[in-house]
């Protein structure tokens, strides 16, 4: 988040309210368990027209032949998947907390290093002060601004009611319903989500983010997000935030669909912090992502940048279909494992048209009792003439109880694509931890400053601000294991 | 027919056929290929193989006796003709050749390190035919060669061979696997290292297009031993290298190496699986692979390094050269650590040959062909110079040379 928007937000925050009055919020639950009933109760309460519907019935029966995929090193009881809730109607007032002192200090404490405003904290942690600051104005600045160059980023059930042509045409057609079963389950009940579209030609201004759409609350469990990039057009998007999230919804499967079409480039920033669970192991998100980005036009190029630090169990591959000739995929990834987290993240590039390039830098880190795996498939087909891939993936060691695992794929059909892995894994050097000691540095501030270097070369692909919340959340995330 | 048939069929035939216990554990097999038959899509390790050769296997199974030669024309120095699998007894002060029938069925009948996840060593277990084992007796330094010759047509092979080198032993041991006819070998070597002993495994395989050889190995080293396995693939036929190594004490080593040279319509599935369960050990893994016109290669190298497998140093290359449109290369290096102490690393890169350095050599008045194959020779050079045996390296080169007589 940028320092000017971070001053629109604290003039907003000081004003007060000006509308004082409370809208009942309706407390319907649906029952619990998965079955048609409950897609129909979703769409009905989204107000869906009947083909998002049947869209999703369809995805349904398909969810229902298919059994997870297995071959993650990850190890967690099996989902029960009629013990969920699978539509959260917002919280009513009286189960919030009333009050910052009413929060877990501890969340509290993380804010306070990551130097959250005290304002935003309260939205954080979901506090009931009537509103804190009205994001819903601050939202329509930006969006009006938006709308002038033709940008249409909105929730992506708004996209349904307006855009249907648009939803129609590429709603699933990078991730298909059927592709595995967590996407066929997104597919049947994904409540929100961005979408995103760039015109031709355009230029996106400023970083699109979640925080500042409307309803951004209460995304996430079945999070769908659509971004298209037409011909010639540049859009950068944030997803998530530095601060940790507490969430009642264990399971999180989320589809991000990305296409660029010529000349086009999507840059798509993550940082992943959910709760991911107390010391012992116990509690904790697990969460299911799928994320992939079509290069559809020539030249076009899509970046994946990741820091992931929560979450008790992450799968998550954004991958790169380079269809277009010239077409670009990158992929930069932090991820960080402690206590009993266990992480298998990584990418897939698959290099289609000619001339195609990838380039995946990934960095892992484990701690405590934590097992981090990096998985990636990267394969050149018949016709990816001269297609290039640099791949390095470097694992860091810290404790001798945690795991760290590296299984690439490499796949080449191609005699004039040339593909180029390289890994690494070792423990903190020695020397470095010496010298940094010896210079002042505490133990912890030493390992912290040796981390961040080894990381380096990820956090600084994130938009400027970002990056800087990044560094502090990577110091974070190993507290408490070092020394 | 396939395997359940194939088994109740030659039951009577298969070695410790009487023995009840390993008739229970031979049913258990059965009932996996049952439950999980070779299933392709799952499963990895079995891309690229045309599955019907083994498990619709029409092949003759009772293998004739014929009389294997051992010779030890030099001092230290053994030659043995092993015939379809068999090697007769042989006993002097430095080693002890057993066959297989004469031997405690204990040592053949167990495979349960690397059973189960990998479907062909299930199948030598289960239709175990021939085999031999040798001992080198402690203190010793032995070279032996041994060459494998299949005599019949439509034969096949399920042999298991023992190698145990006794404490402070070393022994230099070439295999030849050169076949013409129709037939499918299934051999599975289980190594044991005992203290600081060394063993240098020469495998050079040359089989013609109709012979399927799968050659799995487990090595397991105890303190200061060393394995060194060199695999040299020049075979028209189908090759499978499928070898793991345990290093189980402080101090040992593994070192497996292998180069393919693949043309035609061939395949080659490779996997070399280092495992570190002990303090301060090395261990290597380098494959080359050379992939010409249609054919295909895997290669999956894993090294898992146990919690307690502190100051590790493991490392892992991968290269493959695809000389033509139409070969594929599928590498898997997988790293699997557990303790923190450690170096380890892996390198892979798959690739046409260096256009620059075809540029280079062309300027300077030389032949496409003539850059191209000087190109591959200089790719290999370093594992074939490093061959210290001459009569070894003479062998490699000559057949180097009919390869590479072979690309245009």
């Amino acid at each position: 988040m940028n320092s000017e928007t971070l001053n629109t937000l604290d003039s907003y925050s000081k004003n007060k309210y000006k509308y004082g009055f409370v809208t009942e919020i309706d407390s319907e639950k649906p029952k619990k368990g998965l079955d048609e009933d409950t897609i129909r109760f979703i769409s009905l309460k989204k107000n869906e027209p009947d083909w998002m519907l049947e869209w999703r019935l369809k995805a349904f029966s398909k969810w229902k032949k298919m059994k997870e995929p297995k071959w993650a090193n990850l190890n967690f009881p099996e989902i029960d998947y009629q013990d969920i809730y699978y539509y959260s109607a917002p919280k009513g007032f009286d189960k919030k907390p009333k009050d910052l002192s009413e929060v877990d200090p501890k969340l509290i404490e993380t804010y306070n290093k990551l130097g959250i405003p005290l304002e935003e904290q309260k939205v954080l942690a979901g506090v009931a002060v009537d509103v804190v600051f009205d994001s819903v104005s601050v939202a329509t600045t930006y969006k009006g601004e938006l709308e002038k160059l033709g940008i249409i980023f909105c929730s992506i059930g708004e996209a349904i009611q307006k855009h249907p042509d648009l939803i129609k045409k590429y709603l699933g057609s990078v991730i298909p319903a059927g592709d595995h079963s967590f996407s066929a389950l997104n597919s049947a009940v994904f409540t929100d989500g961005s979408f995103v579209y760039i015109p031709e030609g355009v230029k996106c201004p400023m970083e699109l983010s979640t925080y500042f759409r409307i309803n951004a609350e209460n995304t996430g469990q079945f999070e769908r997000t659509l971004i298209i990039a037409d011909k010639g057009s540049y859009v950068s998007y944030l997803e998530g935030c530095t601060a940790p999230k507490r969430d009642d919804n264990q399971l999180h499967a989320a589809n991000v669909e990305l296409i660029a079409f010529e000349d086009a480039e999507i840059k798509y920033s993550t940082v992943q912090n959910w709760y991911p669970g107390d010391e012992d192991g116990i509690g904790g998100i697990y969460n299911f992502v799928t994320k992939r980005g079509l290069c559809a036009g020539k030249n076009s190029k899509i970046s994946w940048t990741q820091v992931e630090t929560g979450s008790a169990i992450t799968w998550k591959y954004p991958s790169c279909i380079l269809k277009g000739d010239n077409s670009i995929g990158e992929f930069y990834s932090v991820a960080i494992t402690n206590n009993f987290q266990q992480a298998d993240t990584g990418t897939k590039m698959t290099h289609i048209g000619k001339n195609t390039k990838s380039k995946i830098i990934s960095k892992g880190i484990s701690l405590g009792k934590s097992q981090n795996t990096y998985r990636g498939e990267v394969s050149f087909l018949r016709k990816a003439d001269k297609a290039r891939n640099y791949t390095q993936c470097d694992s860091l060691l810290v404790g001798n109880q945690c795991g760290a695992h590296t299984v690439p794929y490499i796949d080449s059909k191609n005699n004039t694509a040339v593909i180029e892995h390289e890994a690494s894994t070792s423990k903190i050097n020695e020397d470095q931890l010496y010298y940094c000691r010896q210079r002042g540095l505490s133990h912890e501030e030493a390992v912290s400053l040796i981390v961040n270097g080894f990381c380096k070369q990820v956090l600084q692909e994130l938009p400027m601000e970002f990056a800087v919340e990044a560094q502090k959340l990577v110091s974070i995330s190993l507290e408490g294991s070092v020394g | 027919m396939n395997i359940q048939d194939n088994y109740l069929k030659n039951k009577k035939n298969i070695f410790f056929s009487e023995n009840k216990d390993i008739q229970s554990h031979r049913e258990k097999l059965i009932n996996i290929f049952e439950n999980d038959r070779f299933d392709k899509k799952n499963n990895e390790s079995l891309k690229n193989i045309n599955l019907k050769n083994f498990i619709d296997f029409k092949y003759k199974y009772l293998i004739p006796e014929e009389k294997s030669v051992i010779n030890n024309n030099e001092k230290n120095s053994y030659s043995i003709v092993s015939i379809n699998g068999q090697c007769s007894s042989y006993k002097d002060d430095k080693i002890e050749i057993t066959k297989i029938l004469d031997e405690d069925y204990n040592d053949f009948s167990k495979n349960d390190i690397i059973e189960n996840n990998d479907h062909f060593v299930n199948l030598n277990s289960l239709f175990l035919n021939s085999g031999f084992k040798i001992v080198i007796k402690k203190n010793n330094n032995i070279k032996i060669k041994i060459s494998n010759i299949i005599t019949d047509d439509d034969l096949t092979i399920f042999q298991k061979n023992n190698y145990i080198c006794e404490e402070g032993s070393s022994l230099n041991l070439i295999e030849e696997y050169e076949n013409r006819n129709n037939s499918t070998s299934n051999i599975l070597n289980v190594i044991k290292l005992e203290k600081n002993s060394k063993l240098n495994h020469f495998l050079i395989q040359d089989n013609s297009p109709n012979h399927n050889l799968i050659i799995t190995t487990h090595s397991s080293c105890k303190n200061d031993s060393t394995y060194t396995q060199k695999v040299y693939n020049f075979s028209e036929g189908y090759v499978r290298n499928f070898h793991y190594s345990e290093l189980i004490e402080a101090n040992s080593e593994a070192d497996l190496q292998g180069i393919f040279f693949l043309k035609d319509n061939n395949t080659s599935n490779n996997k070399t699986f280092v495992k570190h369960l002990a303090e301060d050990c090395k261990s290597n893994q380098v494959y080359k692979g050379i992939l010409n016109d249609r054919s295909k290669a895997t290669y999956f190298s894993n090294t898992h390094v146990d919690q307690v497998a502190q100051r590790t140093e493991g490392y892992q290359l991968s290269k493959g050269v695809l000389l033509s449109d139409n070969a594929s290369y599928f590498s898997k290096p997988e790293l699997k650590i557990y303790a923190d102490d450690v170096k380890c690393s892996h390198g892979s890169t798959i690739g046409p040959i260096d256009e620059n350095a075809i540029f280079y050599l062309r300027s300077r008045g030389m032949s496409k062909i003539a850059a191209t194959k000087i190109l591959i020779s200089s790719f290999i050079n370093e594992e074939l110079s490093s061959i210290d045996n001459e009569q070894m390296s003479e062998i490699i080169n000559k057949k180097l040379v009919r390869y590479l007589s072979k690309v245009k």
